[in-house]
């Protein structure tokens, strides 16, 4: 049976056409992924379904009957749910209070309070899913949050839920905690809609799967028909490496190195403790590990965000006493960071002026002060072809770009800049197919060019397939070192859970 | 024990037109849309009550046309600021000059004075006073037994908005509306009524304030000291107190003790002290409330939506 159908669905945005005559009919109680790089129109196609665009033309069917939906309203009339990518919540309320909002128990116009927690408390034991109705959701992990999401719409009784990339801000403990709740759901007899641009996730937990390349559906394979390759090919349009075979070149001189940080983080607890390590130029360091291991402390140390207790941070050899963004990047280091909306990018400003950002006080940008907007439009334009950024629109704001080329946006800064230490946090999170391979080939060709870098990522694939060298952290400390060949994927998970030791004997 | 009972009930004078205006400051703002025109809806109020009250020979109908310039004045900022989406501290401080310019300008036409109105019914006067004899007596007490309206007023509508904000359905959708409308909108809240309802909520109570300055222990109305900066106190109320209405009320609460501390200064001035001009002593209470803000904010935080225009994807 068919619970929902889309047909000939057209969405056109002023600059782009997001979704070019789909037609997709998905099946009650299973498990449906919608794949595409950012921007291909996945997202668009499913806000569209919830009521939150209005598509220029189309037919959306629910349960065989075809229906006009208008607003979000609509959609959960119709046993439509949607967990939101940047989740629908609000901080200060508690749990309860978000989950009943609109919809509030009532005795008159007071609001029944009590009643409203024993409704939740009913709906989270009969899903399953474990929740303090009374804690307020600012305290409460990502992986709960989106536990209270997930109530929040079955409540209102939903039977076809649309998640929009649901890993994108998950650990992956927390994913595989949130793949057992969709089993359960599917059990349920529940229909589930996955967005995602994660090929192993969508392997793992779908039945069927819809490729979305450019506004267009690609094709619908079965899950035991396909894999990962077949996936990124439909993606992409074209083969994908992800695979890059190891410059070998010999690493050089020491560019970075600390010795014996011991940080405290915000919270006052020791987050790094007695770490040292050194990054050679030609060399890329990995540091592996479980989110919340002291990567944070690690990144925002050697930035001068949180002042190391003890230790040093030397650069090119020189120990940087007063460390400060400014100080470690005249001194030659680049940043390429975790959160690109927070820390990477002024959003509401242009890419231009992004992009000239930690030179524009200097000569052409600006002179005494004074902007040169011919310059700054110059190098910006030869900027976003030479990085491939879409649009290559200079005027464009960074908060209109997507993911992938805002990434690009950063790249273009960073590497403008000029540095023989590069500091990559999480390079490629978030990121789709197509921008990951390109940040891949892009830290490939740094280090050929004699740059050293310390790359820190959760995901080990990337760790194993672009360092030289590999650190584990775990717990704020090093708990190994070992070369990419030397280890397995196994080896290196024990090692990020603490089940193992393996130092270098120096 | 009767200067005491003297004292509070001054102050409570003091206060609430600084509460009321405060309260409404307080709604909508929770709704996430900032009204820095509190001073200027309560200029017109307060004109408008005088002028009614005088048309009318009687102080409850001045209240009722305060109130109403308040609905009409309120719905030109929900209109820009909801309707349009338009800036809201510019739409604020529109109406901020706008009331000063109009007023006089109405002062001279309808009254034929500059400066002030002629005396009109109000609240103050001994037989409209709400009279409490009984507490007359007893300390403390004793200053709420020959108070006016509006000092009841402002704090029944303290407990009231309370209730409303944090025991109601449409308190919960407000606040919900002023934390994450989107949030909102996609469970079904209707963002925009919401936020027209609250606004227009919040100049009623500026409006009630702005009444108590010319209708409460006044009789007319003073073109130079209407509504005086006390607006922007009321603003001030409402940070120092946390967009809580019971925080509003401490806030007023100890801003007007300032006023009050001010005249007991004043009057008990000696030597030296008597010598200090008494602009210094007027501008007491305002350095306090520039220092209980110093002090406070920062570690104040409102609604996250608070000032931030609300439009639909399309």
């Amino acid at each position: 049976m068919e619970a929902l159908g889309v047909r000939n669905i057209v969405k056109q945005f002023p600059n782009v056409l997001a979704n070019d005559k789909v037609t997709l009919s998905i099946e009650k109680g299973e498990i449906f992924a919608l794949v595409g790089e950012n921007g291909a129109g996945k997202s668009t196609l499913m806000k569209i379904v919830y009521g939150l665009y209005t598509p220029n033309s189309g037919e959306i069917y629910v349960f065989g009957k075809k229906e006009d939906i208008k607003t979000p309203q609509d959609s959960i009339k119709l046993k439509i749910g949607m967990v939101h990518q940047e989740f629908m919540l609000i901080p200060r309320f508690t749990v309860t209070q978000n989950i009943v909002l609109g919809d509030e128990p009532h005795k008159g116009f007071v609001f029944d309070y009590l009643r409203a927690i024993s409704e939740v408390r009913e709906i989270s034991d009969k899903f399953g899913l474990k929740i303090d109705p009374t804690e307020k959701v600012e305290n409460l992990p990502v992986g709960i949050q989106q536990r209270v999401e997930i109530l929040k719409i079955l409540r209102r009784g939903a039977e076809i839920l649309i998640f929009d990339e649901p890993t994108a801000v998950l650990t992956p403990e927390e994913t595989s905690e949130l793949f057992k709740t969709l089993n359960a759901l599917k059990q349920d007899g529940k229909t589930i809609i996955f967005i995602s641009h994660k090929l192993n996730e969508v392997m793992e937990i779908a039945d069927r799967i819809g490729v979305m390349r450019r506004g267009e559906l690609q094709g619908i394979v079965n899950k035991s028909e396909t894999n990962e390759r077949e996936l990124a090919r439909m993606m992409v349009g074209r083969d994908v490496v992800l695979e890059l075979p190891k410059a070998n070149v010999k690493a050089g001189d020491e560019v970075f190195s600390v010795s014996n940080l011991n940080v405290k983080n915000t919270k006052g607890i020791l987050g790094l403790k007695g770490v040292s390590f050194s990054v050679h130029a030609r060399e890329i360091v990995g540091i592996a590990g479980v989110e919340g291991n002291g990567q944070a402390e690690l990144v925002n140390a050697i930035l001068g965000f949180l002042k190391p207790t003890s230790g040093k941070i030397s650069i090119n050899g020189k120990e940087i006493k007063l460390i400060t963004p400014y100080n470690m990047r005249t001194r030659g280091m680049s940043y390429i960071p975790e959160d690109r909306k927070r820390r990477g990018l002024v959003l509401p400003f242009r890419a231009r002026e992004n992009i000239i950002m930690g030179q524009h006080t200097l000569y052409p940008f600006s002179n005494r002060g004074i902007l040169n907007d011919k310059e700054i439009d110059a190098f910006a334009t030869k900027k976003l072809q030479e990085f491939d950024v879409r649009p290559p629109d200079i005027y464009s704001k960074a908060e209109s770009f997507s993911g992938g080329n805002q990434q690009k946006i950063i790249l273009a800064k960073e590497m403008s800049l000029k540095h023989n230490f590069l500091l990559a946090s999480q390079p490629t999170r978030g990121l789709d197919i197509g921008a990951t391979e390109f940040v891949y080939k892009m830290l490939v060709e740094e280090k050929k060019k004699g740059i050293g870098i310390l790359l820190i990522s959760l995901e080990l694939s990337e760790i194993m397939g672009l360092s030289d060298r590999i650190l584990v952290l775990y717990n704020g400390e090093i708990v190994g070192e070992v070369t990419p060949e030397e280890t397995t994927e196994e080896e290196l998970g024990l090692m990020m859970l603490g089940l193992k030791r393996k130092e270098r004997v120096q | 024990m009767q200067l005491l009972n003297l004292a509070i009930a001054m102050m409570l004078d003091f206060a609430a037109p600084i509460l009321l205006a405060s309260l409404g400051g307080v709604i909508s703002e929770s709704s996430g849309v900032v009204n820095i025109a509190l001073e200027g809806i309560m200029r017109f109020s307060a004109f408008f009550g005088v002028w009614g009250s005088a048309v009318a020979k009687n102080q409850w109908v001045g209240l009722l046309w305060g109130i109403g310039i308040g609905i009409v004045v309120g719905a030109f900022h929900a209109y820009i600021t909801v309707k349009w989406a338009g800036d809201q501290i510019v739409s604020g401080v529109a109406i901020n000059v706008v009331s000063l310019g109009i007023i006089t300008y109405f002062l001279e036409l309808i009254f034929k004075t500059t400066g002030y109105s002629p005396s009109v019914p109000y609240f103050g006067s001994a037989a409209n006073r709400i009279s409490l004899t009984f507490l007359s007596k007893i300390p403390v007490l004793g200053a709420f037994s020959r108070l006016t309206i509006f000092v009841w007023l402002s704090l029944l509508l303290t407990g009231g908005l309370h209730f409303l904000l944090y025991h109601t359905v449409l308190g919960l959708r407000i606040r919900s509306v002023g934390e994450n409308p989107t949030a909102a909108e996609t469970l079904g809240v209707n963002v925009f009524k919401i936020k027209w309802f609250a606004v227009i909520m919040g100049s009623v109570f500026a409006a009630i304030g702005g009444a108590a300055l010319s209708l409460g222990t006044m009789a007319s109305f003073n073109n130079t000291g209407v509504a005086g900066g006390k607006g922007f106190i009321a603003l001030a109320a409402m940070i120092f107190g946390k967009w809580t209405p019971f925080g509003a009320m401490l806030a007023a609460f100890l801003f007007a003790s300032a006023q009050v501390l001010q005249f007991i200064l004043q009057a008990t001035a000696r030597g030296i002290a008597s010598q200090i001009p008494s602009g210094f002593y007027s501008a007491l209470p305002y350095f306090l409330t520039i220092g209980a803000l110093v002090g406070v904010v920062g570690k104040a935080v409102g609604p996250a939506a608070d000032g931030i225009p609300y439009k639909k994807e399309s």
